[in-house]
């Protein structure tokens, strides 16, 4: 690279020395080196025009081949607008396939600026949102879903939980947003079309329930009957009172899995509403080991320890249904002489509700299912001890109304631990 | 039409405070469209909890329209706004004002629910709820088309009042039949005329902020004129 300005340099040195010696020649040495030096001005002029004319519109012109240095400045700036050219490009191709891959998703994908303007959209969104481009580019995004609930959260900018929505002007359409943030607080925001998974569940509620409703009546007939027949005057034959026992069991069992099933629909379709009044947990605690005490026959030693004067802002039915039933649990798999603890304590952020036994605990892998409709731990055992299969399934129900959760820890031997969760802004101390 | 009207302006400040105007404008019209939704739909299934909640809302909607209202004061005041940030203010101010009201329409539907019986002979309940169907899209058209500044949004929009005042003159001539064959049902159906009249009055506010959004893009006030001559004038 250094040889080129070097060639420049003796370029100019001959060219003087041919000057001073021409001018020697004819005696007038100073004009001729003015005349030589003038001329090479001249072509570096020259020269500079040239490469700013083709600078400006490069596209017309071949590119000027030079000697020198002039040369290897013009071959130098035409590789790197070449290669610039070539990056270019490539990264325009590279955005153009990003964009259209995002646009064929199906999902809703829009991408917000800093001020939640719009900033790009998809054709999922054209269609789904009606959104229009290019008017829509730049418009706050709030301006055209103006969703009260999509405003909040956008506000909140807590995105860990994606938000449902129905699609203003269609209130069929579900849709379930989900807000990343990216860069310098831009936002990417995914709509995925929710509609057949919502209305599935709706369909398989609807179908639980009626059919629960249906099986009822047959029920109580089939009962009422094989009651008859047992208390009735006539006497069964010996050979038929053993089958009798068992129809009449196995009816009664029937009728409380209906029950439990259509409790549970009825759980489901319940809007969760701030009703309710303050429960007296020490009172409820106390109920609570009387049944206890009861079912077991005092076979169980129950204890309350009710540590926090915190009392639980709910619908007193539902809550109490839901603790009998994490204790008819907790009785059920405790061996005689065990024992029963039952907790009502704060934490920092939550007040505590749980329910422990020193039974045979439950092996890790059951736990994550254990609220699942008729999952049983032991197929065999599990149905001898009267259960639905519905319990904890309706418990988790019960506290996902009270915006609470179901904490279960289990050790093999030892015993397990069911622990309601609540928040605290559900939690009011009482006065007495 | 022209976006780029609204915001291209020398003070930034300027700028950001008639965006805010227009967003808090159209935030006050997503709560007014979920007011209205839960009314109808309170009306449709007689859910008292529901009426409940719109009745409780209420005082939301007037919130936005005092705090609306004194940003436009302060901005005539501080900024004195022309040309079209001047029309710009004048509409948001008209808009909330409409807004508003739709607002306690949607309270006084709500209202009626709670004493919607079981009752409905001829179907009336059916009618009001297909008009009700009818109105709320027409509230969510006419906001877009204030969100979006689009004269053609907002003369379609103005064209649906028709086929709604046409429902409500219907369901009202129903009811009266009714009402002179059985006297006895005079209470049910002044509650369903008065129902269809609140539903009918929304289309109309609707049908304003459409002419508020053609005034502020051409210019020109096109209330009380004729659809006909407004379509002649501004429809492309």
């Amino acid at each position: 690279m250094k040889s080129r300005w070097i060639e420049e340099l003796w370029q100019l040195l001959i060219i003087l020395f041919l000057g001073t010696s021409f001018g020697l020649l004819i005696d007038q040495t100073f004009l001729v080196i003015v005349v030589f030096l003038f001329l090479y001005i001249f072509r570096t002029i020259y020269n500079l025009k040239v490469l700013l004319r083709w600078l400006d519109d490069p596209s017309g012109n071949e590119i000027p081949s030079h000697f020198g240095a002039w040369g290897s400045i013009y071959a130098k700036v035409s590789r790197m607008r070449s290669s610039h050219h070539s990056r270019e490009r490539k990264l325009n191709r590279m955005l153009g396939e990003f964009q259209s891959s995002a646009a064929a998703l199906p999902d809703v994908t829009i991408t917000l600026g800093e001020e939640g303007e719009i900033r790009w959209f998809n054709k999922a969104a054209k269609k789904i949102l009606k959104f229009r481009s290019p008017q829509d580019i730049g418009q706050p995004l709030t301006n055209l879903i103006r969703l009260p609930e999509l405003r909040d959260y956008l506000r909140d900018g807590d995105f860990k939980k994606p938000l449902e929505i129905s699609i203003p002007g269609n209130n069929q359409k579900k849709l379930s947003i989900r807000i990343t943030n990216y860069g310098n607080r831009e936002k990417l925001l995914l709509g995925q079309d929710i509609t057949d998974r919502i209305m599935a569940e709706q369909i398989r509620r609807d179908f639980v329930g009626n059919v629960s409703h249906e099986l009822r009546t047959p029920l109580t007939i089939i009962s009422g009957f094989i009651e008859n027949m047992q208390h009735g005057d006539k006497e069964i034959p010996n050979h038929w009172e053993a089958p009798m026992a068992k129809i009449s069991n196995q009816t009664s069992r029937m009728k409380s899995i209906v029950e439990d099933l259509l409790l549970l629909t009825k759980l489901e379709n319940a809007k969760l509403d701030d009703k309710g009044g303050l429960i007296n947990m020490k009172t409820l605690a106390d109920n609570l080991c009387m049944e206890g005490d009861l079912l077991s026959k005092k076979e169980i030693i129950i204890k309350a320890n009710i540590e926090s004067r915190a009392s639980l802002k709910g619908d007193l039915g539902l809550i109490r249904s839901a603790f009998t039933n994490l204790l008819t649990n907790a009785i059920r798999h405790t061996p005689i002489n065990g024992e029963i603890k039952i907790e009502w304590l704060e934490s920092l952020d939550s007040c505590i509700f749980s329910v422990e036994d020193s039974g045979e605990g439950i092996s890790p892998e059951h736990l994550p299912r254990l609220t699942e409709r008729f999952y049983r731990v032991d197929v065999g055992r599990s149905r001898d001890t009267g259960g639905t299969g519905l319990g904890l399934a309706i418990v988790k129900q019960i506290l996902q109304k009270h915006d609470a959760t179901l904490e279960i820890k289990s050790s093999i031997g030892r015993g397990s631990r069911f622990s309601c969760l609540f928040p605290k802004s559900r939690c009011f101390l009482s006065k007495n | 039409m022209d976006n780029s009207e609204i915001t291209q302006h020398y003070s930034q400040q300027f700028n950001a405070d008639l965006e805010e105007i227009r967003e808090n404008v159209l935030a006050m019209g997503g709560l007014v469209e979920r007011q209205l939704e839960n009314a109808i739909e309170a009306l449709k299934a007689s859910e008292s909890d529901l009426a409940d909640t719109v009745v409780a809302n209420d005082y939301k909607v007037n919130a936005f329209d005092v705090d609306i209202d004194e940003r436009c004061t302060n901005i005539l005041a501080l900024r004195q706004p022309t040309a079209s940030d001047l029309r710009l203010v004048l509409t948001v101010i008209k808009t909330t004002a409409d807004l508003e009201r739709i607002g306690d329409e949607a309270k006084r539907i709500s209202r009626l629910a709670f004493q919607n019986t079981s009752s409905d002979p001829g179907n009336l309940y059916l009618r009001i709820e297909d008009l009700g169907e009818r109105v709320r899209s027409m509230l969510h058209r006419a906001l877009d088309s204030f969100a979006r500044m689009d004269v053609e949004g907002a003369i379609a929009v103005a064209h649906k009042d028709k086929k709604i005042d046409r429902l409500y003159e219907s369901i009202m001539r129903q009811s009266i039949t009714y009402m002179m064959e059985d006297p006895r049902s005079i209470p049910l159906f002044m509650n369903i005329i008065w129902s269809a009249r609140a539903l009918e009055r929304i289309g109309d506010r609707c049908c304003n902020i459409c002419e508020y959004v053609i005034y502020f893009v051409k210019g020109k006030d096109v209330r009380h004129i004729s659809l006909e001559q407004i379509q002649k004038e501004f429809g492309e």
